[in-house]
């Protein structure tokens, strides 16, 4: 890609992080969101004559949407990919000619001429991944979840404690400016107390891709085979309860929940219909439910409040003792004003009475621009805060300065899915085991 | 431009758009407008057991109570209305040669024992009244004010136009607009039945619930008078309805048959 071409994508949430700072209340809010801390505009300019060496492992669709993201950053040069199936090494080589390509990512560990890994593989091989990344002293960004299973993520988390290196995890709910300033709003006490949280994500596809030969079919449809996968719960269920967690500043003391394949029984052996609820020490519970054969409900974060209630995803909330119907004329007066029309607003009629509502009047979470993920793309949705976690990686590749609480947040949502795994699969109640507690989580 | 909103206040929701005022002497109209707001709910609310009026409810059945200066005149106004409308507008919903009024004492008793007051067809228009006198002692000469869609006043002109204009919803066909009114220094009261609140309005002089599926304007300058006769509207049979408009200032009102 020509220098031309070149522009820093990721200004908008560096200059939302800066205008938060300036608030009354933006030195505490960072303070919830230690990650965002150098993530300005100002550091975008010091480092912006030098480059992160990144090199990918895994270059499939997610790879590749990686690719497009990267390919626009001052601060990155893809210098490297691997992979072991051929198509997709060569369409990712078509997008960067100038990386070297190789099909052993251990022989790519080797070269001193890489910063930072980007990790998007099938889930069984973060673990070893990750690892062998950190002790090659590569920086790495890896896909969430986590890992596979509880032993994986514990022996990251721990390597992560070793490591002078930066390590993130693609939780890009963490940089999607509506969540960041949804939750601020949360902690402010504008919804009041948070009191349940309901979080779905609805689909309606197999979740299978093509595969040219029988003998592909496990390497390629890895999602729906639970040797390297754990299904809805750590491919889509993880970013949420990340949320849920984020919102409510602990971790669910426990979960129960069951889980089926109702819909495409087509040999996988992952549940394509899941329903769990996690339980906080304070009594609130998440509600979970993911079904990929019906689509209706689309995705959604919800926070519900004694005061309101925020969706996240969908980047609004609503007040209690609001009604939308009543409130409709005098929203379109104000709009008249400011748009200097004249017209008749619908203001009058019988008497509004608080008792009959019925709607909710909507409020935007971050004001004149709002990027609504429908949840239906398999690969990534258009400005979900992945472009802008990757760039703070490659950022931190540059200064060495590690993410704070990225890897501690990854851990204890992915933990969570495989607890409600382990719920589904065993039909009880699991507490969360002492085992994999970590001094960072908060029960009460 | 300044808006403020309540949502709960007098039993129902409160709006105000004030234009060219400035922020600061908007704010400080507006807090002024709420504590006036707060006062007459303290004072007028029958659903607040610690209100003027549920004090006289609890008790005027049993004694004369006294009463504050303020509700005396509110009740010989009300009094006043009731013989205006050949008492269709009666604050006790039954039987207002009941009351009894005291002006030496400036007190109330009821002579039957299950007498109550219901100021809910006085009450926002007063009020409206109230927050009209604190607009123009400020100096505001365009506002939009509006309790809960059925008494609305228009205060000078919207900013692009010669006055405020506002549609009126059918209740039964979500969206569909019946009839415009063009507000300039006018109030526009409106009464009248909903699908899901129905049987409100009682007729004093039989006791009957209205269940009409239709809506009543009524556009004045002074919005007590719309907000009365709205009510009383309500109530009364066809002949009686010219008759009444005429012993006061109406500027126009409408009747619309909501069943088709």
């Amino acid at each position: 890609m020509s220098k031309k071409t070149e522009k820093q994508t990721d200004l908008g949430l560096r200059q939302f992080i800066k205008d938060l700072g300036y608030l009354s209340g933006g030195a505490a809010l960072l303070a919830t969101t230690p990650w965002l801390q150098s993530f300005t505009p100002e550091k975008a300019k010091e480092i912006q004559s030098e480059k992160a060496r990144i090199a990918l492992i895994g270059t499939g669709s997610r790879g590749q949407y990686h690719i497009h993201n990267l390919l626009p950053m001052k601060h990155a040069e893809i210098v490297a990919l691997c992979d072991i199936y051929a198509p997709n090494l060569k369409e990712a080589a078509r997008l960067c000619p100038k990386a070297k390509k190789y099909t052993d990512y251990r022989k790519m560990l080797e070269s001193p001429d890489i910063d930072g890994v980007v990790i998007a593989t099938p889930l069984n091989w973060h673990a070893p991944m990750v690892i062998d990344a950190l002790s090659a002293g590569k920086h790495v960004f890896c896909e969430k979840s986590m890992a596979l299973t509880m032993d994986q993520c514990k022996a990251i988390y721990d390597a992560s404690r070793k490591t002078d290196k930066v390590l993130y995890f693609c939780m890009q709910r963490l940089f999607d400016e509506k969540y960041i300033k949804g939750m601020q709003m949360i902690h402010s006490g504008l919804i009041g107390d948070v009191v349940g949280l309901r979080c779905h994500w609805f689909r309606n596809h197999d979740w299978r891709r093509p595969v040219p030969s029988a003998a592909l079919e496990r390497q390629i449809n890895w999602r729906l085979y639970r040797q390297s996968s754990a299904g809805l719960m750590t491919e889509l269920a993880s970013h949420q309860l990340e949320v849920c967690n984020w919102a409510m500043h602990r971790i669910p003391r426990s979960v129960v929940g069951l889980g089926d394949i109702v819909h495409w029984k087509d040999g996988r052996e992952v549940y394509d219909s899941v329903s769990l609820t996690y339980r906080y020490g304070n009594g609130v519970k998440i509600t979970y439910e993911s079904l990929i054969s019906n689509k209706y409900n689309g995705m959604e974060d919800q926070v519900l409040g004694s005061k309101g209630t925020m969706n996240l995803a969908t980047g609004m909330y609503f007040l209690e003792g609001e009604d939308a119907s009543a409130n409709s004329g005098i929203e379109q007066l104000l709009s008249q004003i400011g748009n200097k029309v004249f017209a008749a607003v619908p203001a009058a009629g019988s008497s509004w009475r608080p008792e009959t509502q019925k709607a909710y009047k909507p409020h935007y979470i971050v004001e004149g621009k709002y990027h609504i993920n429908d949840g239906l793309s398999m690969i990534g949705a258009v400005k979900d805060g992945s472009d802008e976690i990757l760039s703070a990686f490659c950022q931190a590749c540059i200064t060495g300065e590690k993410g704070k609480d990225i890897v501690e947040e990854a851990y204890c949502a992915t933990m969570l899915c495989l607890l409600g795994n382990q719920a589904m699969e065993e039909q009880r109640k699991i507490d969360f085991p002492d085992e994999y507690k970590i001094p960072y989580m908060k029960f009460e | 431009m300044f808006h403020g909103s309540l949502t709960h206040i007098m039993g129902t929701r409160f709006d105000l758009v004030l234009i060219g005022k400035g922020r600061e002497l908007s704010v400080s109209v507006w807090d002024r407008i709420i504590r006036e707001l707060e006062r007459l709910g303290n004072m007028l609310n029958r659903f607040d057991p610690a209100s003027e009026v549920s004090r006289i409810n609890q008790k005027a059945c049993s004694g004369a109570v006294r009463v504050s200066d303020e509700m005396w005149k509110i009740l010989l106004d009300c009094r006043r209305y009731h013989d205006r409308t050949a008492g269709l507008f009666d604050i006790t919903l039954r039987d207002f040669s009941a009351l009894d009024l005291q002006p030496e004492r400036q007190a109330i008793s009821f002579l039957h024992p299950e007498l109550s007051l219901d100021l809910g067809g006085y009450a926002k228009g007063y009020a409206m009244k109230r927050l009209l006198e604190i607009l123009k002692t400020c100096g505001a000469e365009h506002a939009f004010i509006d309790f809960g869609n059925s008494a609305i006043y228009g205060l000078g002109h919207h900013p692009y136009g010669n006055s405020w204009s506002v549609s009126i919803g059918n209740p039964y066909r979500h969206g569909e607009p019946v009839g415009e009114f063009a507000l300039m220094n006018t109030a526009l009261s409106t009464s009248g039945n909903t699908p899901d609140y129905t049987g409100h309005i009682v007729n004093p002089l039989n006791g009957e619930k209205n269940t009409d599926q239709k809506m009543i304007c009524v556009e004045c300058d002074d919005p007590l008078d719309a907000e009365v006769l709205t009510t009383a509207m309500m109530a009364a049979g066809s002949g009686q309805k010219e008759k009444m408009m005429k012993r006061f200032q109406v500027i126009q009102w409408k009747e619309f048959d909501l069943q088709h």
